[in-house]
């Protein structure tokens, strides 16, 4: 709570400041009331410490001891009714780093550096977190050690690496983690830095921060996004070991936020990136008032999707395949519930998601747009505790705790559709016979074995069903697991060691026609190993290095028989095996106090691997089946193609000042799997393909700069950046080519080169009572098919939009406290319609009115415009209390705007209408109830 | 075949959860240019064993609001040739300008053909292409579902050779109009008893979907049970007696894969999980100007046809099939005494006599009712189709 600059700066603020942390703390550290004559009334703005101690000795028995000289420079801005002295002095003192002590006699000292002791304080053998050896009645400092662990750890010095050889560099590393003090969990992305000298660092997904510090004495101050402020005084004597514990930052709601150096965008040297946090996640209403991970990643700048309810992904101009969406490192290939309606993760159970869009770090790769990196709660390993909710189509429940306390902990999270029994109740037979439900369960379990090694393991299953008025059955289903061990080598070196398998099927089943009675399956596995390693090798260089290799295998689609009758031929497309394998190493550089530099080398290596029967084709002309020449059989395990190339990372930023910076980037990526979609929007029926002999992996570059700047003391970020993108080999197809159990799908597909291209500019603000962000971008995704290609070539072999350029795109998603218990959210949209492929001229042919159609994608749908509303309302706050509830009320699509989800044409009775359908054509109220005990 | 029943399910799913939330469809009429088009469209096939039909057509704005017809292209020069060059013409029709016929022909079956035509001063020709023989048709069936009348065609190639299929079918029903008229306005105030039946009418039309098959995936060439049509229960098709010719071409996989894009084209485009719509044109160029596009695909094949009859008496004893539209709710008759009714019936198209008003052995007017729902040939023809059972 306390704030960084001198108190003489910001009179209001110490003042405030005093208010806000004193008060609370003067009833945890004095239980029995004050004697009424120890109890300070005052105000004192720009005085002398001096001053203060008078008019306290004046009031009160309290005697003031200390060095006039230490305190010549304390400027003193407080105001006080009836205030118990500690409370005075914790406001006023240790912000200006000074101490104090008051023994039984009613003595105050107040010392510079070293604190005077008049005891040994409580917890000086143990850790942070330990209870008070001593006895209350032996301890004069009573009053003050009552106090919460925390808040008593900020004025704890910290003995690091004492007993140890002094290192000869006169340098040493500081390391740890940073967790919740409430829970237990791990804080990731936060600041961990010094301001004298200035050094810093972010925690990682471990919570894991190391600082090289010169030795001697420092103050590390902890920042980050919902985190309350924290600070500790360390004695840097060699190499060692600090666990910080923060608070959550729930006063939050409070009138007066101090300020912190939130300004990660200006000095990290990341970008591009976007990060979430759950509590963000929550505000944005939704159409079924539950919290949407996907829907929430769409607001951001440079990321759009087709369609209203579709939760494919089209970043910074790439198709919806070209985004490594990870769930605690473990693929996830169909993010979406319910055809798009609803995205496969569970919000209870999401901590945090980083949107990587440009300046992939080198270690993540196949995939060429971006990196969604989502990572699950730990679950609390201090106790137990269940949360939940019921909205108008899903309910869903949480139960989380420790299974060794403060060690080792579980979270498992389940949620389910109850549509079906929606369904069942219409009045309409066909959607009697209908039914429409999905399910995910996601467990995640972490255990920290000793001080050096942890172990992580995570699992997760989502499935859909649909059926339509009884004749065809889908089903699909995504599985994850991974398991993750870290072990510390030393403060500087740390190493991750992750197994991870994906999965991912669908079954379509039809049983009307007992003679065409049939199962489609598709089916997709992976399972590979990876090895990272970050070592700080000193506050100038930060090296991560790595290894990871991975097998993919499909099985492309099989068409069974179904009963007896069937006369379908069964019909099994060969299995599809690939292995990806990667090697990566990255320096973070600080060059300077300006510059920082990040250099990342990735060397990725695919082969296609056998058993497989391979076509050769004639060169120089279209691949079909008259250009056959002969077919080559490959053996089990025999390597019929390999792809294997650098992908370069590199991005730099120039600090222009303190509050804004430059920053540039170049990458490039390589993808050996493509889904395979000639629909507009993502179905469940596309399929993953691997590169093979034919279909040679995407290969994308990006070039990115950008400039950010924050005001209002960093509470106000705001970035414009631009990219330019080169894509070679992405996959489109031939008009009305046929995907589904295509045994040479290289006739039908042709490789064409795509660019995109925009400027993102972002305004955000995310503390304060009104947060949010605006923001607003323009791009282009066009896509070519080479003259040399195809003669049957898309558009004449000419630029066209992809079906995901829309051009101007902006969304505003503000929040509003109204107090702690009311919040309210609105989202407003914008965006160009999507290309459209639109008739131009009629004719007859076969007796009806026929339409020929425009180049793909010349022509554009009306312009996408959707506000939402949401409210949430809390349950008191009391502390003690059996379970918390909220509600989360909303509007979805306030304005009613019938904006279009497709657009269609069709020939009905011998005539061609053209029909837009609007699937949120009214004002879509809701109302979800949340729980936590 | 199962692609199609895939994506009208997803987006059906759309649609269905969509229902729930109150989405609707609106006309959509996009505000497009009108691009200044005006390309030749070729509709129909080489007969192998047969006449050949073509009929040509220019393409429309879309802005213009479909009359049922085309632009035609008269006066064009026809021919089917071979690849030594024999040509066979083609000859436009004097009454159906735009379309064109051959004498009936037998192909030779191992031949390449192709279509060659000169039109607006510009040369056409489609690619050659090798006979292919249509397997006769096994039966065409109909059977009751809760939707109607379903009626399905079956075939079988014992060859395996066919794999492709395409059907047309022609729909031919009986009806009658509202009011059986007895009796003819003569003129000059005089009526007498009619002789031409106008109560009893047959009516045919064309159909206008794209019906297609394909057997690639079955282990034998049998098409079984495909459904061709549906009729509800309440249709008028089936108020007396109805008839269904059905004639099945065997298609080669190029020429159904046309037919499935354009069916795929107009009937099921623009749904989110639908396919692109696809420029199409097909197996036609303009030699001489090879940029302008030419519309139609056209096949070298037989024709092998059945016909289906279905009566009232077949169908179960309660559904009813009302004459909609020309029911004497629709149009009450009218009673016009006799001084009026001489003036009346003069020179009136919009109502017909249907009988003498006569009351206790007194004439004292005429009953007279809309032309619409006395006089059965503004819908159709009287004459008996000569294969009407």
């Amino acid at each position: 709570m306390s704030s960084p600059h001198p108190p003489h700066r910001r009179p209001a603020l110490a003042l405030l400041g005093l208010l806000l942390s004193g008060a609370p703390a003067a009833y945890a550290q004095q239980p029995a009331p004050a004697a009424p004559d120890t109890l300070v009334t005052g105000r004192f703005v720009e005085a002398g410490f001096e001053q203060l101690a008078r008019s306290v000795e004046s009031q009160t028995p309290y005697r003031f001891y200390f060095d006039p000289a230490s305190v010549e420079t304390l400027c003193v801005n407080v105001a006080a009714e009836r205030q118990p002295l500690p409370v005075l002095l914790d406001a006023v003192l240790i912000r200006a780093g000074l101490h104090y002590a008051i023994d039984r006699q009613r003595r105050v000292f107040v010392t510079a550096g070293q604190p005077i002791r008049l005891g040994l304080p409580p917890g000086f053998f143990r850790d942070t977190t330990a209870a008070p050896s001593l006895s209350e009645d032996d301890d004069p400092l009573a009053g003050l050690n009552r106090a919460r662990p925390v808040r008593r750890a900020t004025d704890r010095v910290y003995d690091i690496g004492l007993g140890q050889p002094r290192p000869a560099s006169g340098k040493a590393t500081l390391a740890g983690h940073l967790r919740d003090a409430r829970s237990g969990e791990p804080v990731v992305g936060a600041t961990v830095y010094t301001e004298q000298p200035s050094a810093g660092t972010a925690t990682d997904e471990f919570g894991y921060y190391a600082l090289t510090l010169p030795l001697g004495r420092h103050t590390v101050l902890v920042r980050g996004i919902g985190l309350k402020d924290s600070r500790r005084t360390v004695v840097l004597h060699a190499d060692g070991k600090l666990e910080i514990e923060t608070e959550e930052d729930v006063t939050a709601l409070r009138e007066v936020v101090i300020e912190a150096e939130k300004d990660k965008n200006v000095s990290g040297l990341q970008m591009g990136l976007e990060r979430l946090d759950i509590k963000t996640i929550r505000q944005v209403p939704t159409a079924f008032g539950e919290a949407d991970l996907l829907r929430v990643v769409l607001t951001l700048p440079g990321v759009k999707s087709v369609g209203e309810s579709s939760t494919g992904l089209n970043v910074r101009g790439g198709a919806v395949d070209q985004n490594l969406i990870l769930f605690n490192d473990a693929v996830v290939y169909n993010p979406a519930h319910l055809f798009g309606f609803f995205s496969a993760f569970n919000p209870d159970m999401l901590k945090s998601v980083e949107l990587y869009k440009s300046a992939i770090p080198a270690k993540y790769g196949g995939r060429l747009s971006s990196v969604l990196d989502i990572v699950t709660r730990e679950g609390n390993n201090k106790k137990f505790g269940a949360s939940g909710g019921i909205g108008p189509l899903t309910g869903r429940l949480t139960v989380e705790g420790p299974i060794l306390k403060d060690r080792a902990s579980f979270i498992i999270s389940g949620r389910s559709s109850y549509s079906d029994w929606l369904l069942r109740r219409l009045p309409v037979k066909s959607f009697r016979e209908s039914s429409a439900s999905f399910n995910d369960l996601s467990a995640h379990l972490s255990w920290e074995l000793d001080a050096k090694n942890s172990v992580y393991a995570t699992g997760y299953l989502s499935q859909d069903q649909f059926r339509l008025a009884s004749d065809t059955t889908f089903r699909y289903q995504n599985r994850t697991a991974s398991l993750k061990w870290k072990h510390i080598f030393t403060n500087k070196l740390y190493a991750v060691a992750t197994a991870n398998y994906s999965g991912y099927q669908y079954r379509i089943r039809s049983e009307q026609n007992a003679v065409n009675a049939s199962e489609l399956g598709y089916q997709l596995a992976q399972g590979g190993g990876q090895l990272d390693f970050s070592y700080f090798l000193s506050q100038r260089h930060t090296l991560e290095f790595g290894a990871s290799s991975t097998r993919y295998r499909v099985q492309p689609g099989s068409l069974q028989p179904r009963g007896t009758e069937s006369l379908i031929r069964p019909e099994v497309l060969a299995r599809e095996q690939g292995q990806e394998s990667a090697l990566y190493v990255s320096d973070r550089l600080e060059l300077g106090p300006r510059l920082s530099v990040a250099v990342g080398l990735r060397y990725s290596l695919y082969q296609a691997l056998g058993p497989q029967a391979v076509r050769r084709y004639l060169a120089g002309v279209p691949r079909s089946e008259a250009t056959v020449l002969d077919t080559v059989q490959y053996g089990r395990g025999r390597v019929l193609a390999t792809y294997h190339g650098p992908e370069y990372r590199l991005s730099a930023r120039y600090a222009l000042t303190t509050g804004s910076s430059l920053k540039a980037s170049y990458n490039r990526t390589r993808q050996y799997i493509s889904l395979l979609t000639n629909t507009a929007a993502v179905s469940p029926t596309d399929v993953w393909k691997l590169s093979d002999a034919h279909l040679r992996p995407q290969l994308g570059d990006q070039v990115a700069l950008g400039y950010y700047h924050n005001f209002q003391r960093n509470t106000v970020e705001t970035s414009v950046e631009v990219y330019y993108k080169w894509l070679r080999d992405v996959l489109d197809y031939k008009s009305g080519a046929s995907l589904l159990l295509n045994r040479n799908l290289e006739t039908d597909v042709v490789n064409a080169q795509g660019r995109a291209y925009g400027v993102e500019l972002l305004v955000k603000k995310l503390t304060g009572k009104l947060n949010g962000w605006l923001s607003y971008s323009y791009s282009r995704a066009l896509l070519r098919v080479p003259p040399a290609v195809a003669t049957d070539m898309v558009n004449g072999g000419r630029w066209y939009p992809s079906n995901f350029d829309k051009p101007h795109d902006a969304t505003l998603a503000g929040n509003y406290r109204v107090n702690r218990r009311f919040s309210a959210s609105l989202n407003v949209t914008y965006s160009t319609g999507r290309p459209i492929t639109l008739p131009l001229a009629q004719y007859y042919l076969g007796n009806s009115l026929r339409v020929y159609y425009s180049d793909r994608n010349a022509y554009r749908v009306p312009d996408y415009f959707r506000a939402d509303v949401g409210l949430n309302i809390e349950g008191n706050h009391k502390v003690r209390k059996l379970a918390h509830g909220y509600w989360t009320l909303g509007v979805y699509n306030l304005t009613g705007r019938r904006n279009p989800y497709s657009v269609y044409f069709k020939a009905e009775n011998g005539r061609i209408n053209g029909y837009q359908l609007s699937i949120f054509a009214r004002p879509i109220p809701n109302l979800t109830y949340n729980f936590k005990f | 075949m199962i692609r199609r029943r895939l994506l009208s399910g997803a987006a059906g799913a759309a649609a269905l959860l969509a229902l729930l939330l109150g989405s609707c469809i609106d006309p959509f009429r996009p505000e497009v240019q009108d691009v200044a088009t005006n390309y030749l469209v070729v509709d129909g096939f080489i007969n192998s064993d047969g006449v050949s039909n073509i009929k040509l057509s220019r393409t429309f704005s879309v802005s213009t609001a479909a009359s049922g017809t085309a632009p035609v292209e008269s006066r064009a020069q026809v021919y089917v040739e071979d690849e030594q060059g024999a040509r066979y013409p083609l000859t436009e029709a004097a009454a159906a300008p735009g379309n064109y016929a051959s004498a009936a022909l037998r192909l030779n079956p191992a031949g390449k053909y192709r279509l060659h035509l000169f039109a607006g001063g510009q040369e056409y020709a489609s690619d050659y292409t090798a006979v292919r023989p249509t397997p006769p048709i096994d039966s065409v069936t109909w059977r009751l579902t809760p939707d109607g009348v379903q009626i399905n065609v079956n075939t079988h190639d014992p060859s395996n050779q066919t794999r492709y299929y395409r059907w047309s079918y022609d729909e031919t029903w009986e009806y009658t109009s509202a009011f059986r008229s007895t009796i003819e306005y003569a003129g000059g105030g005089q009526f007498r008893p009619r002789t031409e039946d106008i109560y009893r009418c047959w009516a045919s039309r064309p159909s206008t979907a794209i019906r297609l098959s394909s057997t690639t995936r079955l282990s034998q060439d049998v098409v079984s049970q495909y459904p061709l049509l549906t009729l509800p229960p309440t249709a008028v098709q089936l108020r007396y007696k109805y008839s269904m010719l059905v004639r099945q071409y065997a298609q080669t996989a190029e020429e159904f894969a046309y037919w499935d894009l354009l069916r795929k084209n107009t009937e099921s485009i623009g749904g989110l999980f639908d396919p692109l719509p696809a420029q199409l044109t097909g197996n036609l160029r303009c030699l001489s100007t090879p940029e302008a596009p030419v519309l139609g695909y056209v096949g070298v094949y037989s024709v092998a046809e059945k016909r289906l009859f279905i009566s009232r008496s077949q169908l179960p004893p309660l559904w009813s099939m009302p004459n909609v539209g020309y029911t004497a709710n629709v149009c009450p008759p009218d009673t016009i005494e006799l001084p009026l009714a001489l003036v009346y019936f003069n020179n009136n198209p919009s109502i017909l006599p249907v009988e003498p008003y006569i009351v206790n052995g007194f004439l004292l007017g005429y009953i007279g009712a809309p032309t619409a729902c006395v006089d059965c040939r503004l819908r159709g023809t009287n004459v008996r189709p000569p294969f009407w059972q």
